[in-house]
């Protein structure tokens, strides 16, 4: 019969050839190729210190029959270590979403499992289809000051780890950086750029919940960003530009009262307008 | 009394509306400064928690956004005169406990409650808009201060400014709702439906 078996890097495995007697003839074979009989006690296959790249199908067979008589797929990974997980809410007030993974692969399997306490409340986690170490939670009240607190527990068939985080609900808000940002000269103005975006589109109400804007802005020679901070509207104009100098501008947005800035937008080029050279005449011409 | 929709009284609704938002996001600031002061003059620690206390009105509420603007405006006024009444306690037993030695904390509660004041009156003004008014105080017993030792008490006045900040943060999103229009109408909101 064939199965899985998990085991520790590091560990000394021993392997029994089914049922048969430990002084039978055997023959051991490791994804197909003979292991040589010093790694034989009897009938039993010993592995001492395994290592990652021993994982594969071992096979057991009756010396002079050639008969198979126990299978196993080695699987050698590691047990996990505590996960990383973060929760944040990029529209809220619509809800919050929770993210994990693993610091450190354990090349083998692993199932977490999230659970959301809100007070007493046990509150369900939607696992997300894409990407799947994700799940996503509805706000079922506003404005609570009880915390949540979000448990992961990651699992594989060498070991056990979790992680705990706790907070409030205006803790995690932080927006998605905003969207479609243009920056334009100003004609006539060799000084002044015009910028303008748009809120995050995850932002799902931003007329109750208003937003906040930062803006930065340098030009591509200098390393000091100059910043301006908005309390509404999803425009600027820069009016200290350096005349003829290419820039690059970013904008981040943050709820007006609660929460973190997002991280920055994408990032956009501009150059001031310039007069057109006028064209040189020669002496000849003007005479 | 001008009908609830008529233009005078909808320009007049947006006005109080606009400076509630003002008044409520500076009471938020104003509350958070002193709730640290709260903090390190009462030797407690920021992170300390503190259960449901009895009498303060809970900021959290389900189905926020199916709200009506009528109820918005009741359940605020009813939590801001309670408010009044707990911090008219607090700054009472702090002059008790310390007579006038700490005036930065009794200072700072006493702005705090004339603010609360301040926007009860501003939500006193909003309901006057609409034909039922704003419910009497008259005859509502005061809310009772139970008998706490001196640690809880601390403790109690922990949990009311929470909640004070947080229904400053609920406040100003509930009256930018009541600017929102309704759907299918081209002016005004009307508050007695679901904005």
């Amino acid at each position: 019969d064939s199965h899985i078996q998990y085991e520790r890097v590091g560990a000394d495995v021993t392997m029994k050839c089914g049922s048969m007697d430990w002084d039978s003839a055997v023959t051991w074979t490791a994804n197909g190729t003979d292991i040589d009989e010093s790694h034989l006690n009897g009938s039993y296959l010993i592995l001492k210190n395994v290592d990652l790249t021993q994982s594969g199908q071992y096979s057991c067979y009756e010396g002079s029959s050639w008969h198979l008589k126990y299978q196993t797929y080695l699987r050698v990974g590691i047990p996990p270590k505590e996960p990383v997980l973060m929760c944040r809410s990029n529209n809220y007030p619509k809800g919050f979403y929770c993210s994990w993974h693993l610091p450190t692969p354990t090349y083998i399997p692993n199932s977490f499992n999230i659970s959301v306490i809100h007070g007493t409340k046990e509150m369900v986690c939607e696992k997300d289809i894409y990407p799947k170490n994700r799940c996503h939670i509805r706000y079922l009240q506003l404005f609570s000051t009880v915390k949540y607190k979000v448990t992961l527990t990651v699992t594989n068939a060498l070991g056990k780890n979790s992680t705990t985080l706790t907070f409030d609900e205006v803790a995690i808000v932080k927006p998605d950086p905003p969207e479609s940002v243009v920056a334009k000269p100003v004609p006539n103005n060799p000084r002044r750029l015009e910028v303008s975006w748009q809120n995050p589109s995850s932002w799902p109400d931003p007329e109750s919940f208003p937003l906040k804007f930062f803006l930065r802005y340098r030009p591509l020679i200098l390393d000091q960003w100059q910043h301006v901070e908005l309390s509404d509207g999803t425009s600027h104009t820069i009016t200290d530009a350096y005349a003829g100098k290419e820039y690059i501008i970013q904008v981040a947005a943050k709820d007006n009262d609660i929460g973190t800035w997002s991280d920055w937008s994408v990032a956009v080029h501009a150059t001031p307008w310039t007069e057109e050279p006028k064209h040189l005449t020669t002496e000849a011409q003007i005479t | 009394m001008a009908a609830a929709d008529s233009p005078s009284a909808a320009l007049r609704r947006r006005d109080l509306c606009s400076r509630g938002i003002r008044l409520a996001g500076k009471m938020r600031s104003d509350v958070i400064d002193l709730l640290d002061t709260y903090v390190e003059r009462q030797g407690l620690d920021a992170s300390t928690s503190v259960a449901t206390v009895e009498g303060v009105p809970v900021a959290a509420v389900e189905h926020w956004d199916e709200q009506t603007g009528t109820q918005r405006l009741l359940e605020n006024l009813a939590a801001y005169r309670a408010f009044r009444v707990l911090l008219a306690q607090m700054l009472e037993e702090h002059r008790e406990q310390l007579g006038e030695a700490d005036t930065t904390l009794g200072r700072a509660l006493a702005a705090v409650l004339l603010q609360v004041s301040a926007f009860a009156y501003h939500l006193e003004e909003l309901l006057r808009l609409e034909s039922r008014g704003p419910p009497s105080e008259e005859g509502a017993d005061p809310p009772s201060v139970p008998h706490l030792g001196l640690f809880e008490r601390k403790l109690r006045g922990l949990g009311v400014l929470r909640e004070l900040a947080q229904w400053a943060v609920r406040s100003s999103r509930d009256l930018r709702q009541l600017t929102k229009p309704s759907p299918g109408s081209s002016s005004a909101p009307s508050w007695a439906e679901s904005p």
